[in-house]
Protein backbone atom coordinates (compact mmCIF):
# COMPACT_ATOMS: atom_id res chain seq x y z
CA UNK A 1 0.00 0.00 0.00
CA UNK A 2 1.51 3.58 -0.95
CA UNK A 3 0.19 6.88 0.53
CA UNK A 4 -1.51 9.23 -2.12
CA UNK A 5 -2.66 13.10 -1.80
CA UNK A 6 -5.59 14.10 -3.75
CA UNK A 7 -6.90 17.57 -4.43
CA UNK A 8 -9.84 18.33 -6.71
CA UNK A 9 -10.87 21.37 -8.05
CA UNK A 10 -14.88 21.68 -8.26
CA UNK A 11 -16.46 24.44 -10.47
CA UNK A 12 -17.89 27.25 -8.15
CA UNK A 13 -21.74 27.01 -8.89
CA UNK A 14 -22.03 24.10 -6.33
CA UNK A 15 -24.47 23.37 -3.72
CA UNK A 16 -23.19 22.36 -0.30
CA UNK A 17 -25.46 19.16 -0.51
CA UNK A 18 -23.95 18.29 -3.75
CA UNK A 19 -20.66 19.02 -2.85
CA UNK A 20 -20.87 16.33 0.14
CA UNK A 21 -22.42 14.23 -2.45
CA UNK A 22 -18.90 14.38 -4.76
CA UNK A 23 -16.44 13.58 -2.28
CA UNK A 24 -18.43 10.84 -0.75
CA UNK A 25 -18.76 9.07 -4.64
CA UNK A 26 -15.25 9.47 -4.88
CA UNK A 27 -14.29 8.21 -1.37
CA UNK A 28 -16.73 5.44 -2.41
CA UNK A 29 -14.19 4.91 -5.20
CA UNK A 30 -11.25 4.45 -3.37
CA UNK A 31 -12.96 2.16 -0.70
CA UNK A 32 -14.36 0.10 -3.12
CA UNK A 33 -11.21 -0.37 -5.58
CA UNK A 34 -8.42 -2.16 -2.20
CA UNK A 35 -8.07 1.77 -0.77
CA UNK A 36 -8.61 3.28 2.21
CA UNK A 37 -9.65 7.14 3.05
CA UNK A 38 -7.71 8.71 6.07
CA UNK A 39 -8.80 12.21 5.85
CA UNK A 40 -10.80 14.74 3.74
CA UNK A 41 -10.32 17.69 3.91
CA UNK A 42 -12.02 21.06 2.29
CA UNK A 43 -10.87 24.26 1.77
CA UNK A 44 -13.89 26.21 0.63
CA UNK A 45 -13.87 28.35 -2.17
CA UNK A 46 -11.07 29.83 -3.53
CA UNK A 47 -10.09 32.42 -6.15
CA UNK A 48 -8.05 30.60 -8.44
CA UNK A 49 -4.61 32.51 -9.65
CA UNK A 50 -5.25 31.90 -13.33
CA UNK A 51 -8.44 31.19 -15.32
CA UNK A 52 -9.21 28.10 -16.46
CA UNK A 53 -11.63 26.98 -18.41
CA UNK A 54 -13.76 30.68 -18.02
CA UNK A 55 -13.75 29.50 -14.12
CA UNK A 56 -12.44 32.12 -11.58
CA UNK A 57 -13.49 30.52 -8.57
CA UNK A 58 -13.56 26.82 -7.10
CA UNK A 59 -14.41 24.69 -4.61
CA UNK A 60 -11.22 22.84 -2.83
CA UNK A 61 -10.94 19.42 -1.63
CA UNK A 62 -8.10 17.22 -0.21
CA UNK A 63 -7.98 13.72 0.76
CA UNK A 64 -5.29 11.80 1.91
CA UNK A 65 -6.15 7.98 0.99
CA UNK A 66 -3.26 4.79 1.04
CA UNK A 67 -3.89 2.44 -1.70
CA UNK A 68 -2.49 0.56 -4.90
CA UNK A 69 -2.23 1.53 -8.75
CA UNK A 70 -5.46 0.23 -9.58
CA UNK A 71 -7.23 1.96 -7.42
CA UNK A 72 -6.03 5.70 -8.69
CA UNK A 73 -6.84 4.24 -12.33
CA UNK A 74 -10.84 3.87 -11.54
CA UNK A 75 -10.65 7.20 -9.48
CA UNK A 76 -8.85 9.07 -12.42
CA UNK A 77 -11.12 7.54 -15.07
CA UNK A 78 -14.52 8.81 -12.86
CA UNK A 79 -12.95 12.00 -12.88
CA UNK A 80 -11.85 12.18 -16.56
CA UNK A 81 -15.41 12.37 -17.42
CA UNK A 82 -17.07 14.01 -14.41
CA UNK A 83 -18.42 17.69 -15.89
CA UNK A 84 -18.76 19.46 -12.65
CA UNK A 85 -14.64 19.08 -11.77
CA UNK A 86 -12.14 21.65 -13.51
CA UNK A 87 -8.85 19.61 -12.30
CA UNK A 88 -7.23 17.16 -9.70
CA UNK A 89 -3.96 16.22 -8.58
CA UNK A 90 -2.34 12.55 -7.00
CA UNK A 91 0.88 13.39 -5.45
CA UNK A 92 2.17 9.93 -3.92
CA UNK A 93 3.77 10.96 -0.35
CA UNK A 94 6.37 8.48 2.06
CA UNK A 95 4.34 9.13 4.90
CA UNK A 96 1.29 11.11 5.58
CA UNK A 97 1.06 14.22 7.81
CA UNK A 98 -2.51 14.20 9.35
CA UNK A 99 -1.96 17.02 11.81
CA UNK A 100 -0.82 20.07 9.63
CA UNK A 101 -3.54 21.94 7.66
CA UNK A 102 -1.99 24.21 5.44
CA UNK A 103 -5.65 25.69 4.65
CA UNK A 104 -8.43 26.65 6.52
CA UNK A 105 -11.74 26.74 5.48
CA UNK A 106 -13.19 30.11 6.12
CA UNK A 107 -16.82 30.10 8.19
CA UNK A 108 -18.63 32.53 6.70
CA UNK B 1 44.15 55.72 3.48
CA UNK B 2 41.79 57.29 1.07
CA UNK B 3 40.85 53.94 -1.01
CA UNK B 4 39.76 52.31 2.36
CA UNK B 5 37.45 55.03 3.39
CA UNK B 6 35.69 55.09 0.34
CA UNK B 7 35.11 51.33 1.06
CA UNK B 8 33.60 52.33 4.51
CA UNK B 9 31.65 54.90 2.82
CA UNK B 10 30.50 52.25 -0.06
CA UNK B 11 29.36 49.77 2.14
CA UNK B 12 27.11 52.11 4.09
CA UNK B 13 24.93 53.01 1.04
CA UNK B 14 25.44 49.03 -0.20
CA UNK B 15 23.82 48.27 3.17
CA UNK B 16 21.11 51.43 2.35
CA UNK B 17 19.97 50.46 -1.09
CA UNK B 18 19.17 46.65 -0.76
CA UNK B 19 17.60 45.56 -3.59
CA UNK B 20 15.93 42.37 -2.96
CA UNK B 21 15.46 39.67 0.08
CA UNK B 22 18.06 37.52 -1.17
CA UNK B 23 20.73 40.26 -2.12
CA UNK B 24 24.21 38.89 -0.62
CA UNK B 25 26.22 41.24 1.77
CA UNK B 26 29.76 42.54 0.99
CA UNK B 27 31.14 40.88 3.84
CA UNK B 28 30.20 37.74 3.74
CA UNK B 29 30.01 35.74 0.65
CA UNK B 30 28.89 32.14 1.38
CA UNK B 31 25.74 31.78 2.84
CA UNK B 32 24.16 28.23 3.96
CA UNK B 33 21.33 26.84 2.42
CA UNK B 34 18.13 27.81 3.81
CA UNK B 35 16.16 25.18 3.50
CA UNK B 36 17.99 22.22 4.55
CA UNK B 37 20.34 21.27 8.17
CA UNK B 38 17.98 21.39 11.31
CA UNK B 39 14.71 23.33 12.04
CA UNK B 40 14.22 24.17 8.40
CA UNK B 41 10.92 24.61 6.68
CA UNK B 42 9.52 21.63 4.83
CA UNK B 43 8.78 21.97 1.10
CA UNK B 44 5.54 21.11 0.45
CA UNK B 45 3.21 22.31 -2.77
CA UNK B 46 0.04 23.19 -0.29
CA UNK B 47 3.00 25.53 1.66
CA UNK B 48 1.92 28.76 -0.39
CA UNK B 49 3.74 31.24 1.95
CA UNK B 50 7.15 29.85 1.50
CA UNK B 51 6.88 28.66 -2.40
CA UNK B 52 6.19 32.62 -2.77
CA UNK B 53 9.33 33.95 -1.08
CA UNK B 54 11.24 32.13 -4.01
CA UNK B 55 9.10 33.29 -7.03
CA UNK B 56 10.40 36.67 -8.79
CA UNK B 57 7.48 39.48 -9.24
CA UNK B 58 6.26 38.40 -12.12
CA UNK B 59 6.09 34.62 -10.81
CA UNK B 60 9.05 32.80 -12.19
CA UNK B 61 11.30 30.78 -10.34
CA UNK B 62 14.23 32.49 -8.89
CA UNK B 63 17.94 30.68 -9.58
CA UNK B 64 19.54 29.17 -6.89
CA UNK B 65 22.67 31.32 -7.26
CA UNK B 66 20.66 34.18 -6.10
CA UNK B 67 18.58 31.98 -2.81
CA UNK B 68 21.65 29.83 -2.01
CA UNK B 69 19.09 27.30 -2.16
CA UNK B 70 21.41 23.67 -2.33
CA UNK B 71 21.12 21.80 -5.58
CA UNK B 72 18.64 19.10 -4.10
CA UNK B 73 16.15 21.74 -2.45
CA UNK B 74 16.16 23.59 -5.74
CA UNK B 75 14.96 20.63 -7.32
CA UNK B 76 12.71 20.02 -4.66
CA UNK B 77 11.02 23.36 -4.45
CA UNK B 78 11.10 23.67 -8.43
CA UNK B 79 8.42 20.34 -8.35
CA UNK B 80 6.53 21.75 -5.41
CA UNK B 81 6.31 25.31 -7.21
CA UNK B 82 4.84 23.58 -10.73
CA UNK B 83 2.38 21.43 -8.62
CA UNK B 84 0.96 24.29 -6.98
CA UNK B 85 0.78 26.10 -10.06
CA UNK B 86 -1.06 23.04 -11.62
CA UNK B 87 -3.67 23.45 -9.06
CA UNK B 88 -4.25 27.21 -9.46
CA UNK B 89 -2.66 28.00 -6.26
CA UNK B 90 0.07 30.21 -7.47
Amino acid sequence: MNCYEHTLIAKQDLQEDQAKILVNKYKDIIIKNAGKVLKVEEWGLKNLSHIIKNNKKGFYFHIKFEGIGKTIDELEKAENIDQTLIRYLTVRVKAHDLEKEYFEKKKL
Amino acid sequence: MKKSRNFKKNKKNYRQSKLSLFQKSDLKFTKNCPLSGKNAPVIDYKNIKLLKKYLSESGRILPSRVTSVSLKKQKELSRSIKRARLLALL
